[in-house]
């Protein structure tokens, strides 16, 4: 009787380690990971970004042994930057070519549309393209992002120029869509909480470039401190329009139009905006070095297209490979889970710190506030 | 007041633009009957191929505009001869399905020929600011509205004077009547083909002189088609003068309403126009009821 | 002995089909289409139900465009009520699934009155003008009505649970799919068939001699668009539970060129077409993929992601040698397919 007992527990204890060797996208010699993101249509500017910093420290993590003996394989789709292709993609990763995780679910809107698919599978997944907040509040247990929200950010930022330059009228403009809505919340908590006077709010139609009849009004206004709430195209020409019109108003963007691009198109106007951010800035020893590895990986003709989102991307793939290299060989998809929230102060060396906490799943980035200088095209931390 | 002013003139700067590309849909519609919606990716391919020269040859800005001037042309004269004349006898819906067809694909192009991000077109002119009273503009701003005022005249002239513009104005009165009075039809199309696309890739240059040169520059095409609305398919100096009334109306919306209601003002124009009167401001009155 | 094919009845005529061998296929696809959802693995299955959502808003369009002959440009926009009607009336009001159905149907139906009233007295080429208009005015309240739509933050649409069936799992929100597209078949098919969808046809390919005959030209064409708005806004809801989540920019604009791209595919005009057509264009990635993966994975590092925009090109390059070389579409070849093996070798 006994006997049979420990025989059972064995066999059970067998079974469990036999499924733990089976988990879906680990075989002998690999370890499958999962990324969709769009590379066709205007947004490929952040996938292709984004999937060279995934593919960069996949590539090194892989010279370094891989993880527990096993090389680490990436596979893409593309969605074009529409949901329901996101969805698609996330399916065929998921279940047809079984990935062990996901490194990223592609931008704002869509990552958000995919989110219940992929709560529902409990796949280990970094979301960290576009931080918005539907994405960790509430927290899903599997979905982890590495960044701060746009919420915090233009807090942040307009809590800075609150304190540096008091009692100014200020005005913002943003996106109609769930970016652009973020920013809103957070500038109207900064509003609230610092009394700031708001003569100018409005929002444009996406895809939009002539605001010359909204800057008019933000002049008529008498806009002092002004949030460029656009992309790219559009923070540049707001802040061209605003050259033309005369008009000197300080001027912050928040991060995803914080890149050297846009400081060569604003041309001389551009000289002393703020931006806020959580990755270094072009021209910091961290980005060069990163800009020289990339090269190595994805030659050179792929590394001019790198970004801002290829540190996001290398980061939060760090933070996933590190998790998953905790697990050593006891490696399942719930010890990925379990690891990462136990990420305490990890270094990636391109941005600051991460951390996650139980019912944490944002590393919520500390910020730093940055101000463009034209005659050298780079951003200096000024916070 | 001054701000009215402001307003107004930024308004026809921007109308301008809106003004040039519903010249481009206006052309093609009268000579050949076919609403190109492609339109908007042709100023795009133009713009992006005066940047590129631009950038290869940054010294030289004519030479840039040269070559805008001149792919212009050559594509202008592809697509009648390659995609559009064998379509000729289709019915409409495919010929139009034709032409947004090519959109699609105008667009991917771009995007794998170029890149995604957006670019400043530097011809070493353009960016400076004159000031007119207390008005400031950009010399692009001035430029464009003396393009659409320069193109508009020389249509005017072409329709008036020239022999081809004249067989232009019978083959859109009457093809078949046309064809019997020994006019090529094709050789009409070609030149309308070759002058839509000419004037809205001037569009596109201008549109990248003031705002940059990006694969969402398409939508240029969006906004102008408003305006040939209202100034009529068929009218190609109402569409001309429709741009700028929707520029107007576009900043008056803005400026004084709530200035998200500009993106759908054109658009609002479009259905008023069609309740009221349906063959635009200045088209022929041929709009037969059902 | 009958030598030949004959019609003697009305009956005959207009009957949906009178070959037992189509029957017989047709119930065994559709037993095929009943057991696939449980038999496919879960991407397939995905694909299986975009095909059914796609081609039943296809069906839509194809009263519209394929049997009545009207452009329209922006069958989004009923796609984008659809799935706002059923959300806003489930999630928001939390009344039952059913009605948001019905209201996914007939929002849109109330919608195109306001768009088809005004354009749709004129020939031509309006009625394209004024939806392609209406797909960004509809954006826009849906923006603007925040307080119901949630604006840009979208909505989330749980699956539904209709009379007691809990439609939660991948395979069972296929098979009600499958429901959907297959009713909306026969209702297309049975249009076809009955004195409206012959006048339907009569304005397509006569107008004037529809008009000689006493249909209403304005009062048809309306009855057309609105068929088709009813059937794309219930192809949307479908299409928001698909997603789980409603948002304006799950609708992008581009799908009102591929519903049209997938009628001329498949064969404008012909309610088969529609089908073949939604099959052949969502399934156009999955077949450029496979060529992509002959050429060799060394190839393919060096197309890198431009192989990708490589494929919306030669979607645009498919619309366009099929207008040019096959404008009856896939449905024209397989009708030559056929004759050439029942016939061969004579010609006919």
């Amino acid at each position: 009787m006994r006997r049979s007992l420990m025989a059972t527990a064995g066999m059970i204890a067998a079974l469990a380690a036999s499924t733990a060797r089976a988990e879906q996208g680990i075989s002998a010699t690999e370890i499958l990971l999962g990324e969709v993101e769009p590379f066709t249509g205007p947004p490929a500017l952040l996938g292709i970004a984004y999937n060279i910093g995934t593919r960069l420290a996949i590539a090194e993590a892989n010279e370094a042994g891989g993880v527990d003996g096993r090389k680490l394989r990436l596979l893409v789709e593309d969605d074009g930057y529409v949901a329901a292709r996101t969805l698609q993609g996330l399916r065929k990763l998921i279940e047809d070519d079984k990935v062990f995780a996901l490194t990223s679910i592609s931008g704002s809107g869509t990552a958000v549309a995919a989110l219940p698919y992929v709560d529902k599978t409990g796949i280990p997944t970094m979301a960290s393209v576009a931080p918005v907040t539907p994405l960790y509040n509430p927290p899903r247990k599997a979905v982890f992002c590495v960044g701060q929200s746009y919420e915090e950010g233009t807090y942040q930022a307009a809590r800075y120029l609150a304190a540096k330059f008091p009692g100014k009228k200020w005005g913002i403009l943003t996106q109609d869509d769930d970016y652009g809505l973020a920013l809103r919340t957070g500038f109207t908590r900064a509003v609230k909480e610092g009394s700031l006077k708001v003569v100018f709010d409005a929002q444009y139609n996406k895809g939009q470039r002539d605001f010359s009849s909204e800057m008019l009004r933000a002049r008529a206004a008498g806009v002092e401190i002004f949030i460029a709430g656009g992309v790219i195209s559009e923070t540049v020409a707001m802040v061209k329009e605003l050259e033309k019109l005369g008009s000197k108003p300080t001027v912050a963007i928040p991060w995803p139009g914080r890149l050297t691009a846009t400081l060569k198109l604003m041309g001389a106007a551009s000289d002393g905006i703020y931006a806020v951010d959580y990755v270094e800035p072009e021209n910091s020893a961290a980005y060069r070095s990163l800009q020289e590895r990339a090269k190595r990986v994805v030659g050179e003709e792929e590394a001019k297209k790198m970004n801002r989102y290829t540190l996001a991307a290398y980061a939060s793939t760090r933070v996933l490979i590190d998790a998953m290299r905790r697990c050593g060989n006891k490696l399942t998809r719930a010890c990925t889970i379990a690891e990462l929230e136990k990420t305490e102060g990890f270094e990636t060396g391109v941005m600051g710190p991460v951390s996650f906490a139980p019912g944490m799943r944002t590393s919520s980035q500390s910020l730093r506030i940055l101000q463009a200088e034209y005659a050298t095209l780079s951003f200096k931390t000024v916070q | 007041m001054q701000y009215l002013i402001d307003q107004l003139v930024s308004g026809v700067a921007v109308g301008a633009v809106y003004g040039l590309v519903a010249m481009g849909f206006a052309l093609t519609y009268k000579a050949t009957g076919v609403v190109n919606f492609a339109q908007g990716e042709i100023a795009m391919l133009v713009a992006y191929v005066a940047w590129s020269m631009a950038e290869a040859h940054p010294e030289s800005p004519w030479l840039a505009v040269a070559g805008a001037l001149a792919a212009a042309i050559v594509f202008g004269l592809v697509v009648e001869r390659f995609i559009m004349r064998p379509m000729l006898g289709e019915p409409i819906f495919s010929t139009v399905m034709v032409t947004i067809a090519l959109a699609v694909i105008l667009r991917s192009a771009t995007l794998l020929l170029w890149d995604a991000y957006p670019h400043g077109l530097e011809l070493g002119v353009g960016r400076g600011l004159i000031v007119i009273g207390q008005t400031g503009m950009r010399t692009a701003q001035l430029g464009v509205i003396a393009a659409l005022l320069v193109a508009m005249a020389s249509v005017w002239a072409f329709f008036r004077f020239s022999r081809i513009g004249k067989a232009m104005r019978a083959v859109a009165a009457d093809e078949r009547a046309a064809q019997l009075m020994g006019i090529s039809a094709g050789r009409v199309h070609a030149v309308a083909w070759v002058a839509s696309s000419t004037i809205s890739g001037m569009a596109g240059v201008f549109f990248a002189l003031l705002y940059d040169v990006s694969p969402t520059l398409f939508q240029v095409g969006i906004k102008g088609f408003p305006a040939t609305i209202l100034g009529g398919l068929d009218s190609v100096l109402g569409s001309g003068f429709g741009g700028i009334v929707i520029g107007v109306v576009e900043n008056l919306a803005a400026g004084y309403a709530k200035p998200s209601v500009k993106a759908v003002a054109g658009l609002v124009i479009i259905i008023a126009v069609l309740l009221i009167r349906p063959f635009g401001l200045f088209g022929k009155r041929e709009i037969e009821r059902v | 002995m009958r030598s030949g094919d004959f019609k003697e009845r009305t009956a005959q005529l207009i009957v949906l089909n009178d070959s037992r061998v189509a029957w017989a296929w047709a119930a065994a696809s559709l037993g095929a289409l009943v057991v696939a959802p449980y038999a496919l693995n879960a991407y397939h299955l995905s694909l299986l139900i975009v095909i059914l959502i796609t081609g039943t808003g296809a069906l839509g369009l194809h009263v519209l465009t394929g049997s009545t002959g009207l452009i329209s440009l922006g069958h989004v926009g009923f796609l984008v009520a659809g799935a706002y009607a059923y959300a806003v009336s489930v999630t928001r009001y939390g009344w039952s699934p059913l009605v948001g159905f019905a209201l996914a149907g007939l929002v849109p139906t109330a919608v195109s009155l306001v768009v088809g009233i005004p354009s749709l007295r004129l020939k031509g080429l309006y009625l394209a003008i004024t939806t392609l208009a209406f797909a960004s005015i509809i954006n826009y309240f849906v923006l603007e009505l925040d307080w119901l739509t949630s604006g840009a933050r979208g909505m989330a649409v749980p699956r539904p649970t209709i009379a007691g069936v809990a439609f939660d799992s991948e395979p069972r929100f296929a098979l009600l799919c499958l429901l959907v597209a297959v009713v909306t078949l026969f209702a297309v098919l049975n249009i076809e068939r009955s004195r409206v969808g012959r006048a339907f046809r009569a304005i397509r390919d006569n107008d004037i001699a529809a008009r000689a005959m006493g249909i209403s030209l304005y009062a048809y064409k309306l009855r057309a668009f609105m068929t088709s708005a009813f059937i794309c806004g219930i192809a949307g809801a479908l299409f928001g539970l698909y997603l789980s989540f409603v948002s304006i920019e799950s609708f992008p604009f581009m799908m009102s060129i591929e519903a049209l791209a997938i009628l001329i595919v498949g064969g404008l005009g012909s309610t088969l077409g529609a089908v073949i057509g939604t099959a052949f264009i969502v399934l156009l990635p999955e077949l450029s993929r496979l060529a992509l993966g002959l050429i060799g994975t060394q190839a393919k590092a060096l197309l890198s992601t431009g192989a990708y925009e490589l494929r919306t090109i030669l979607y645009g390059v498919a619309i366009i040698l099929f207008l040019r070389f096959e404008p009856r579409g896939v449905v024209g070849v397989w009708r030559d397919a056929k004759r050439l093996w029942v016939q061969w070798p004579l010609r006919y």
